[in-house]
């Protein structure tokens, strides 16, 4: 069902999508915590807040399926809170299954404006109105002409209180008392939400504007009226109610004249605690990605002309030497300070605590665990370690699999784990913390370990390697073979594991983001992965070196040293180069070879870099010197070019491409494995 | 329902000066090789000369490589090859060349042209659908030829099969 959203509620439309999908994820982790703790009513209320928060803001924009969920949910809901209805674990999925189509749903209006059309929800619909008719009688019908309900209910109010007809003051005008006399229990708020709910001819639109004046100057119902207080402490209670009779707010959109009031609506409809949730993050304004990029971007623009200052003044005192140049060396250097904190700060803009892909699990494993019909505990560490925005978007997926690994081969079922004397709960742990300029992802599970075996059989089966290697490798070597392309296989993948990526397609994310993936394990006892990754993306220190007159940069976190390079340490080793260097053996290659292109004989140093557990010496011609740079995409026609990482924009504006010294060695790294 | 009617009208509006007067089209026209070959200004960024282009090993063969185009990293290719051109790059290429930007699926592209002649224009039903078989270049990649005036058949470019996802 497309949804046409006229351009001025475009703005609301977008907020919209931004609350909702917060409301949802902070649903699930809700939902969760329920089934631990089904009787904190605290949690209970938040649910239910946030399913008519949801529903409120879905009603102005005429969503009618996802009114019609999150309607239903909060139903539920309701019932629950008001000690009506007790959620069984197996209503609880049906809760989560609606959760699902809720996220589907803001998904798809999100990506093609559209949301699902009203027979395609109806499964879900019947499966909570199943749960809510469990809880007592109300049946379906009657929620569904909520709206006659109401209305019923409101006329029989009238007929039981005759004693209720009000004195108004004078200074009311006549359409509001009417409205007042036929909606007893609304506040003001609540009186403009059933003006946009009427039909538009009965519509009293002259009245909107004095309700809205009074709603300003903070009077209530009762400032108008004279009755006695009672009546009026009914209130607070009433705006927790529901914002009733869906269908009638399709209506709504048909009134674009005022969308300010209809706008306001949903913060005063709102119960009082949500009002101070509301308040405090007042102080927080959300800011579009592109906008800090941007100013990301104009800050490693600084970075760069900062760096070219530097360089310039060096020279320039070598050159001349004059008072002038000293002092304008000295704002240089405060600038220096300046520039460096300021890219902190921006550094920071980014910054996001991994809780918001961490929250995620305890719902897939919830699921996960439920499926395989194992015991799992889940425990959570570090959760608001913070990391760049663009490197934890990347990471969700490759934890999903970790995880899901681990659920799925790593823990064993309840039985086997008793047989073997373990607990019969398994325990997934999933923590985060910062190391220097790193980050440190790590999960670990108590299951059985990794057979090195099997893992090098398998590696020999596929061809992976050899069994002479085999028998070489070290443990930790053996390991890292899980995450080589071509090592999962169809016939391993089961409905939970296999979702298309393997190990290797982990290990490609963590690479590109310039991580290290390692993986400890001990058999019968657990599994470790652990991943360290850099705490931004943007800007990165690198060796400037040369081959064949071209210039490149090797970011310095893969650099382990520079040595010269001297040709009667090079020794021929097979089919390999390699270079003796203090008392070990290195595979030696010359960065031409590795790049493909010409070879020259001029090299002069050998730089050492770290891959995986191994140290490979590479052979340049020159050495330019260390650089801080800002990396820049080279765009969708060389994104996928293997061994760059990107380029940067030297001083003299030529480009300067960075290499991937991980992704550069991929060719010749299955045939070193196990050589050394 | 108001915008789709003046939508409607808008377009009828259109129709009836397009039935009238032919549309007009301008191109860059440039020489590769021997070739006169022109590209819709719509699809042309800017023109450019004399870049440094920076090598990118291990990426595909028509990339030249990359330059730096106002802060912003733009791939430069050769088109030559693909529409079956024979192509000789002189050594200097990488810092004397004439480039054309282009707006392509994969965002800005520059590709390498032997001459610029300039802005040509011309209407639409001077496009002759089909070339023959006489022009040396792959057809796939051309959407039509011009008879100029001056005699010379003007070769219009398809940018968007040159620069597409299955051609790379």
């Amino acid at each position: 069902m497309k949804i046409n959203v006229p351009p001025d509620m475009q703005e609301i439309l977008e907020e919209f999508l931004v609350e909702a999908s917060e409301i949802l994820d902070n649903l699930d982790q809700d939902l969760i915590d329920l089934e631990n703790s089904p009787e904190d009513s605290e949690l209970i209320n938040r649910i239910f807040r946030g399913m008519h928060t949801l529903k409120g803001g879905a009603g102005f924009l005429n969503l009618t399926s996802i009114v019609e969920l999150a309607h239903r949910m909060e139903d539920i809901f309701n019932k629950v809170r008001n000690g009506e209805l007790k959620i069984t674990s197996d209503q609880l999925d049906i809760l989560f299954e609606g959760l699902d189509r809720l996220k589907e749903a803001i998904e798809m209006l999100k990506e093609e404006s559209e949301i699902p059309a009203p027979e395609e929800i109806e499964d879900i619909l019947k499966k909570l109105d199943s749960i809510l008719e469990s809880g007592s009688s109300i049946s379906e019908n009657e929620k569904i002409n909520q709206e006659k309900a109401e209305n019923r209910e409101s006329s029989g109010n009238d007929k039981e209180k005759p004693q209720r007809k009000l004195k108004f003051k004078a200074d009311v005008p006549e359409g509001l008392k009417k409205l007042i006399e036929k909606y007893p229990d609304k506040d003001l708020a609540g009186l403009l939400e059933e003006i946009i709910l009427m039909p538009p001819e009965e519509r009293p639109m002259d009245i909107i504007p004095v309700i809205e004046k009074l709603i300003e100057e903070g009077k209530e119902i009762k400032d108008l009226v004279e009755i006695e207080e009672e009546k009026s402490d009914a209130e607070p209670e009433e705006k927790a109610e529901p914002v009733k009779n869906s269908p009638a707010s399709s209506k709504k959109s048909d009134l674009p004249q005022d969308p300010e009031p209809q706008k306001a609506e949903p913060q005063k409809n709102v119960s009082k605690s949500a009002t101070k949730e509301k308040k405090k993050s007042s102080d927080v304004i959300r800011i579009d990605v592109e906008r800090i990029e941007n100013l990301m971007n104009l800050v490693g623009e600084i970075v760069l002309d900062r760096n070219r200052i530097m360089r310039l003044i060096s020279q320039l005192e070598k050159e001349v030497r004059s008072e002038t140049i000293e002092q304008l060396n000295e704002t240089v250097i405060s600038m220096d300070r300046t520039v460096s904190d300021l890219q902190i700060a921006v550094m920071k803009l980014r910054m996001q605590p991994i809780k918001k892909i961490f929250s995620k699990f305890p719902r897939i494993v919830r699921d996960l665990s439920k499926k395989l019909g194992k015991k799992v505990n889940l425990v959570i560490e570090g959760e608001d370690t913070e990391l760049d925005k663009s490197i934890l978007d990347k990471l969700e997926d490759p934890l999903i699999h970790l995880v899901r690994n681990s659920l799925d081969h790593g823990l064993e079922t309840p039985e086997e784990r008793v047989m073997m004397g373990k607990p019969e709960v398994g325990t997934i742990k999933l923590f985060a913390y910062h190391e220097g300029d790193h980050i440190i992802i790590g999960i670990s599970d108590d299951g059985r370990g990794i057979n090195v075996e099997k893992v090098k059989q398998k590696a020999i089966e596929k061809g992976l390697i050899t069994p002479d290697q085999a028998k070489q490798m070290s443990d930790k070597d053996a390991y890292s073979l899980i995450l080589m392309p071509g090592f999962s296989t169809k016939d391993q993948v089961t409905e939970l594991s296999g979702r298309g990526v393997g190990m290797d397609v982990v290990a490609s994310v963590i690479y590109s983001l310039r991580g290290t993936i390692e993986i400890d394990s001990e058999e019968g006892k657990g599994t470790t992965i652990i991943l360290k990754l850099p705490l931004t993306v943007a800007i990165i220190r690198t060796l400037i070196i040369g081959v064949n007159n071209q210039i490149f940069s090797i970011p310095l976190h893969a650099i382990i040293e520079i040595v010269k390079y001297e040709k009667e340490k090079v020794k021929s080793v097979g089919r390999f180069k390699s270079l003796v260097l203090r008392d070990e053996v290195l595979p030696l290659f010359s960065l031409n070879e590795l790049l493909g292109i010409k070879e020259s004989d001029n090299k002069k140093f050998v730089v050492v870099v770290k891959v995986g557990e191994k140290f490979i010496a590479v052979a340049v011609d020159k050495l330019y010197g260390e650089e801080e740079i800002v990396i820049k995409s080279m765009g969708e026609l060389l994104e996928n070019v293997p061994g760059i990482a990107g380029a940067t924009i030297a001083g003299d504006g030529r480009v300067i491409l960075i290499l991937d010294i991980n992704s550069l060695l991929n060719d010749v790294k299955k045939e070193l494995l196990g050589v050394l | 329902m108001q915008i789709e009617d003046g939508k409607q009208k808008e377009l009828e509006i259109e129709e009836i000066v397009g039935s009238a007067v032919s549309k007009e089209i301008q191109v860059i026209g440039f020489e590769l090789g021997s070739e006169l070959v022109g590209i819709p200004i719509e699809e042309i960024i800017e023109i450019t000369t004399d870049k440094d282009i920076t090598p990118v090993p291990k990426s595909p063969e028509f990339v030249l490589g990359v330059m730096n185009l106002r802060g912003k990293i733009v791939p430069v290719t050769t088109v030559k090859k693909k529409l079956g051109i024979l192509e000789e790059l002189p050594e200097d290429i990488y810092s004397k060349n004439k480039i054309i930007i282009l707006d392509t699926e994969f965002g800005e592209v520059g590709i390498i042209v032997d001459e610029i002649i300039g802005s040509i224009k011309f209407y639409e039903d001077d496009i002759l659908p089909e070339p023959t078989g006489t022009i040396g270049i792959e057809i796939k990649h051309i959407k039509g030829v011009v008879q100029l005036e001056n005699d010379k058949l003007l070769i219009i470019l398809n940018t968007k099969t040159i620069f597409s996802r299955e051609e790379s």
